[in-house]
């Protein structure tokens, strides 16, 4: 059985190729057409895919598309019949949009006669955290922005079945409301979440928390979000109105508009409202399945702060390594416990790597090490306080990088951040990076289980006679917090094997882990890409799978 | 209160109404400012 999992037109195109129920590729159109959070149909991604396995589109016996666009295309207009006036030109927009968005026609047009099957937006989500969890029952809590009608579920998952026991529908949207104050503060809605969450601890959460509360009805187990302040069921330009304004008392930032204490105490504020409604969602998941264990999915399961409260009602906490819309190309596809891990995309042989770099022999210096070699080389260059690019094996699925496309430097120096976030990757200050660390030695982070992919945010313990010195100032946050990777043998033997050997140099197998791209790029895919990435950068060695690579 | 005052904090919120006013149209202009759902 050959299965195509597709996901496409919100945010985070991806395909996934499963065959005889072993997920064998699986890529994002962005990586492909270098634009970030692509949302086109995922040609590339097909293509890559199929071509990974050696067959054609006939070969497909299923496509699996992650949402119904009936039902999507039955919210949209229920919304626009709403206020046909004001939405006149909006509906006229996603009509003539709607025909080259046909999953079908397009499919038709690559050669595609079989099924499709279209799932609920988010019972791929559901399905994506739970079948790919370690649980055989668990509570499945999904929040995202929209995906049909709904914008949350609760459903519980027990054996092969998941059974969806609470909703929440458009437009009252956790989501909606995160993206909406992002814009506000002069963030790209669907990318600059994870500014806020990064601008958040600066600020005070008590300023504006009031406020934006008084926009959220609290019902039994649900929340209501009034749309007095909100444009999102008539404007495809901006996502707030004058009223929101008013109610903030704060005029909307402009991107280019200089950060002040009020945007960081808007920031704080949002976070502590959404980890509120959040914590409330999980403790009506714990009060309506009696699990033990979450899975959390949706684009929110993102906010790896949030996530880890959820601890409080649960006892183990599962978030999927790409619990966005790309992952609901690989849930789409499930209906039953699978092992996936997230290197699923392109990889690039050693011969194919020096063809690229021969093209660059005059500005490259590059020595082909054994692996034992490249370890301790590389161990010795992070430890000297040099910045890599570590490029091995496949591409990573999702928005971390998880040791295979990563930039690495040590944990240890606080002026590493700086350097990386004004130097490298040119981006704001106050963000942060996070680090990776040997599964053995997760208690530095003191996460409660381990965290492979990156989604949960711990608080990291102090060191020294008052605890107050923080043992890895570049990977934590200034409010003394985490987005911790662990890492054993089995998930990346390589990767592993480089933090084992900087524990044996400096008694902690830790390093700070931030994605390869630079400003405003996708994650790098290719060696051609690495390479000219490394070459318009500060950064002081590139490693290529077994190549050791230094400018002239 | 009188009826200078009055006219301060009337001419205080006009003019913060038209600030609002301004970034949203600013904000309109860029390319695009909304997370999708349509």
């Amino acid at each position: 059985m050959i299965k195509l999992g597709l996901s496409a037109f919100y945010h985070d195109s991806a395909a996934c190729l499963m065959i005889n129920g072993e997920v064998i590729a699986a890529a994002e159109e962005e990586r492909f057409t270098e634009i970030k959070h692509d949302d086109s149909f995922p040609y590339n991604a097909i293509e890559w895919v199929l071509n990974y396995a050696g067959i054609k589109i006939t070969d497909i016996n299923e496509i699996h598309w992650y949402e119904n666009p009936d039902t999507k295309d039955d919210r949209v207009k229920t919304i626009f019949n709403k206020r046909p006036f004001k939405t006149f030109f909006l509906r006229q927009r996603y009509l003539k949009n709607k025909k080259n968005k046909s999953p079908k026609n397009l499919l038709h047009d690559l050669g595609y006669r079989g099924e499709i099957i279209y799932h609920d937006h988010h019972y791929s989500h559901a399905a994506f955290c739970y079948f790919t969890s370690p649980y055989k029952d668990a509570a499945i809590l999904t929040v995202d922005g929209v995906g049909e009608w709904e914008t949350t579920t609760i459903s519980i998952g027990t054996g092969k079945h998941i059974k969806k026991l609470l909703t929440i529908d458009y437009p009252n949207s956790l989501g909606m409301l995160y993206s909406t104050i992002t814009s506000y503060l002069g963030f790209r809605p669907n990318e600059g979440e994870y500014k806020v969450m990064g601008l958040a601890p600066y600020g005070d959460p008590t300023i504006y928390l009031e406020k934006l509360q008084s926009v959220l009805t609290d019902t039994s187990n649900k929340y209501l979000i009034n749309q007095k302040y909100f444009t999102w069921e008539y404007s495809d330009k901006i996502m707030f109105n004058k009223k929101l304004c008013q109610l903030l008392e704060l005029p909307p930032r402009l991107p280019e508009d200089t950060l002040t204490q009020d945007h960081k105490n808007l920031a704080a504020s949002l976070q502590k409202l959404y980890e509120d409604q959040f914590l409330k969602l999980v403790e009506t998941a714990k009060n309506i399945t009696k699990s033990q264990n979450l899975c959390i999915g949706g684009g929110c399961a993102y906010n790896g702060v949030a996530n880890y409260k959820a601890y409080k009602y649960f006892k183990s906490v599962y978030v999927p390594f790409a619990p966005s819309d790309s992952g609901s190309a690989i849930g789409a596809c499930l209906d039953t416990h699978i092992k996936v891990n997230p290197y699923l995309g392109p990889s690039f042989s050693n011969n194919q790597v020096r063809k690229e770099l021969q093209k660059y022999k005059d500005r490259l210096l590059y020595f082909n090490l054994s692996e034992e070699k490249l370890i301790t080389k590389v161990g010795g260059l992070l430890q000297g306080q040099n910045i890599v690019a570590w490029f091995q094996d496949k591409m990573e699925f999702g928005a971390r990088a998880l040791g295979n496309r990563s930039i690495l430097a040590s944990a240890k120096n606080a002026k590493m951040r700086e350097k990386l976030n004004y130097v490298i990757k040119k981006r704001e200050g106050f963000r942060p990076f996070a680090p990776s660390v040997l599964e053995e030695q997760k208690n530095w982070f003191g996460v409660v289980e381990t965290s492979p992919f990156m989604n949960l945010v711990s608080y990291i313990k102090g060191v020294g006679k008052q605890g107050y010195v923080i043992p890895f100032p570049a990977a934590t946050h200034i409010n003394r917090t985490a987005r911790v990777q662990t890492v054993n043998e089995t998930q990346n033997p390589k990767f592993y094997k480089l933090l084992t050997e900087i524990k044996r140099r400096e008694g902690v197998g830790v390093l700070l882990n931030t994605s390869y791209n630079l400003k405003d790029q996708t994650i790098t895919m290719t060696p051609k890409q690495a390479i000219d990435r490394y070459l318009s950068s500060d950064i002081n060695f590139l490693v290529i799978n077994n190549f050791l690579i230094k400018k002239k | 209160m009188k009826l200078k005052d009055r006219a301060k904090r009337k001419i205080a919120e006009w003019q913060k109404k038209k600030e609002y006013d301004k970034k949203i149209a600013e904000l309109k202009k860029r390319d695009p400012f909304v997370y999708k759902n349509f």
